[in-house]
């Protein structure tokens, strides 16, 4: 096997065993690798009924094709299973550097099951895996636990680590790479709590990768890294961060403010925007592995109420998520708390979702004192955020900690008296940093079809709207206009394969913007052997997007929940979106239709999955 | 060229519009916050056409042509591309996206530029009004 190593270490907590296995090259032909393949496994597996913190519940971590092979933005891995957060198909993907070192290990990926009796690690080194004791970290903040390993393991090695959230089973803590860069999303920190997985340490010592054709990739590489690294949104990425555009997208509508009810605060625009961080708080630039775009900041606070140590400083969403959302201004709050988050293990969306619901509760009254522990829990409040509610979140303290801890969906349903109203969702996963209203309606017809829930990765689409994506070989060279429902549905079929393809290939969205389809089609062809043209490239990130969709199918999903809440597509109370109602039926009516969708089960039709051959996976479902 | 009828029209109309934009309040302070040197290069069309804004150290100038210091920021475009982004009525991301606008340098400025370009279109539709060119504005 070419590019792909094949093999992945399978993992059984409970009876202590770790064993490998070879996976069949026509998985990866069908399904790419990343999120793609880990779900292949998990629909194989067919445990559906398992509940994501049982310790039968699978978690899989899984490298796409291109891992370590010096591209920028192409080695991200994927973390997947049944989200405890949702309760349906979940995954995550993190760049940092624990992707290139599981390959040069020698392995695509990892499948772990069952529950060790007490906190374990796991170690890879090269072909010596081992499980061990984990007790000294156990109850530790991810930092320190990170420091400790590389102590203890090398400065070299790669780690992912949980936090406290995750091992009080949080139902949003996230996986830490490095320290730094997240597994944010559907709450996969808890799954490896519930486990008693204390982290992952790799460290290889070969750097061997074999790939189909050496010097045509190479010549590749040479022409699209530069032209990855040159390209305007690069430069922009690089000079001010993933937060570059705060305040350009604040002006569009895009950056939700008071938990979604607005989208509109130009002077909190100004203030939270990446220059400013760049000017005040920057003390050097990051990257990912291989990547020259370098969009991770290393920030310090200095002085004042939210003095904080140089480290990872915050992202655009977490920036957002803990600024506007919560209609605060204070960028040197949002540094703060992204530190205490990352250190607790908790992902900074959800969390700051569900913090916001509760600041809009606490408003209506519909949480009281007597619910929250005598916290007053007001807009902007970023003392009581930072000291109080974040910890009380990650060590689910008090009854406060245990209703917030399980998500703004579920405090939401608990706490009743029309609060589920105001949380902002699709399919239980809290909604990203970008308002449809004004980011784009094409993206609210791809937040609400999402097998993961609300999720702004999973497809270029917010690209797609802005204008960022010109694919003329696959019929994408018209222009959208973000307001309108016009080719939308037309566009979302695209962007579902290609977003498809950038999660399995585990390429990062900011990096990639300048690859054209010949290109990618190309690297596939030169990395892994495969004689693709761009159609084969295109069903197989379909088939990715179907599978995801047959997964959730089997955990009780149908069309209804293709849906999103009403305070994600009433009109906003400010700002230019103001009034335009977006037609979201409509487009997903007309997009099942082109994608072959059954509108009442949600899922592919038994001709559609034949014609993208995946007959055996409809004989399970029709 | 579609909208003018030589290289100079273009330019005056731009200058105009940049003289405005440095007295207006909002714009002018949005302007100081770039900081930058930036030259906006028509050259596609003829030699003569460009022209630069300094907006270094709280200080705002224009003029044609190429300025003195090395500018911090290029952007290359048509002279027809350039009326419809000043008129507001071209996807700045989409015409990059389509290599029809060229950038060199640093962004920073673009970015603190692009939320401003709503009120920039009100002033350069002013300036076509007063200089008799009103047919030149973009419906
Ligand atoms: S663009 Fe940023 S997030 Fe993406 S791979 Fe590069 S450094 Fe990582």
């Amino acid at each position: 096997m070419f590019g792909n190593t094949g093999k992945i270490i399978e993992v059984d907590l409970s009876a202590g065993t770790i064993g490998q296995k070879t996976l069949p090259e026509e998985y990866y032909k069908k399904y790419i690798g990343g999120s793609g393949l880990a779900a292949k496994l998990f629909w194989d597996r067919g445990n559906f009924d398992t509940e994501p913190l049982a310790p039968e519940a699978m978690l899989v971590f899984m490298n796409g094709p291109f891992a370590g092979l010096k591209m920028s933005g192409a080695s991200r891995n994927s973390v997947a299973g049944r989200s405890p957060l949702t309760g349906v198909w979940g995954d995550s993907s993190c760049g940092g550097y624990f992707a290139p070192e599981l390959r040069y290990a020698g392995y695509d990926g990892i499948v772990i099951t069952g529950k060790a009796k007490a906190p374990s690690l796991l170690v890879i080194e090269d072909d010596n895996v081992s499980l061990v004791d984990a007790a000294p970290y156990w109850g530790k903040g991810i930092e320190s636990v990170n420091d400790g390993l590389k102590e203890k393991y090398g400065k070299n090695c790669r780690t992912v680590v949980i936090g406290p959230a995750g091992e009080k089973q949080v139902k949003f803590a996230n996986i830490m790479n490095e320290a730094h860069h997240a597994f944010g999303r559907a709450g996969f920190g808890a799954v490896m709590g519930a486990k008693n997985l204390k982290g992952i340490v790799v460290k290889a010592t070969k750097k061997d990768m074999t790939i189909a054709d050496p010097a045509a990739y190479e010549k590749l590489r040479k022409e699209v890294n530069p032209a990855l690294k040159e390209a305007l949104a690069a430069v922009v990425l690089g000079e001010n961060g993933t937060a570059a555009n705060l305040e350009g997208g604040m002006v569009n509508g895009d950056v939700p403010v008071k938990n979604f009810a607005s989208n509109y605060n130009e002077e909190m625009g100004s203030k939270l925007t990446g220059s400013e961080l760049t000017d005040n708080y920057l003390t050097k630039r990051s990257a990912c592995a291989f990547c020259a775009i370098a969009c991770k900041r290393v920030a310090e606070v200095k002085e004042g109420p939210w003095k904080t140590p140089e480290g990872p400083g915050p992202e655009y969403e977490t920036i957002a998520a803990f600024g506007s959302l919560m209609n605060s201004a204070d960028l040197a709050a949002t540094i703060k708390v992204n530190r205490v988050c990352n250190d607790y293990g908790l992902d900074t969306i959800s969390c700051g979702m569900t913090i916001a619901w509760a600041m809009e509760a606490f408003e209506k009254g519909h949480l009281t004192k007597a619910d929250t522990d005598g916290v007053e829990i007001r807009w902007a409040d970023m003392e009581t955020v930072i000291n109080t509610l974040v910890p009380a979140i990650a060590l689910r303290k008090g009854n406060l900690g245990e209703l917030l801890a399980e998500g703004s969906v579920s405090a939401a349903n608990k706490t009743g008296k029309d609060s589920i109203d105001y949380t902002c969702h699709s399919k239980g996963m809290e909604a990203p940093m970008h308002d449809p209203r004004g980011g784009g309606h094409g993206l609210a017809l791809t937040y609400a079809t999402s097998p993961r829930g609300a999720c702004h990765v999973a497809t270029p689409m917010l690209f797609m709207e802005m204008g960022a994506c010109y694919w003329p070989e696959i019929g994408f060279e018209y222009e959208l206009e973000p307001m309108t429902d016009e080719n939308k549905p037309e566009s979302a079929v695209i962007s579902w394969e290609m977003g498809s393809i950038e999660n399995s290939a585990c390429w990062c969205q900011f990096a990639d913007r300048e690859m054209q389809i010949s290109q990618w089609v190309d690297l596939f062809n030169f990395v892994a052997g495969y004689n693709w043209d761009a159609d084969e490239m295109l069903r197989a990130g379909r088939r990715v997007f179907y599978l995801k969709r047959l997964i959730n199918s089997r955990f009780g999903l149908t069309a209804k929940d293709d849906d999103l809440t009403p305070r994600m597509l009433e009109p906003a109370r400010d700002g230019e979106p103001e009034g335009i109602e977006i037609n979201l039926s409509g487009m997903i009516e007309r997009f099942y239709g082109l994608a072959g969708i059954d509108p009442e089960k949600g899922i592919p039709t038994r001709d559609t999955l034949s014609e993208y051959g995946m007959a055996e996976e409809a004989a399970a479902v029709w | 060229m579609e909208f003018w009828q030589d290289t100079k029209q273009p330019i005056d109309a731009f200058l105009k519009m940049f003289e405005k934009c440095m007295v207006d309040p909002e714009l002018s302070a949005g302007l100081k916050k770039v900081n930058q040197v930036i030259l906006f290069d028509y050259t596609q069309d003829g030699p003569d056409c460009s022209f630069w804004i300094d907006t270094r150290g709280g200080k705002l100038t224009a003029g044609a042509g190429k300025p003195s210091d090395k500018p911090d920021l290029i952007m290359s475009l048509s002279a027809d591309d350039a009326h419809r982004s000043w008129s507001n009525k071209l996807n700045p991301v989409m015409a990059i996206t389509r290599g029809k606008i060229k950038v060199k340098g640093s962004a920073t400025g673009l970015l603190k530029l692009a939320p401003k370009l709503k009120r920039v279109a009100e002033l350069y539709n002013e300036v076509l009004q007063e200089s008799g060119q009103a047919d030149k504005i973009l419906k």
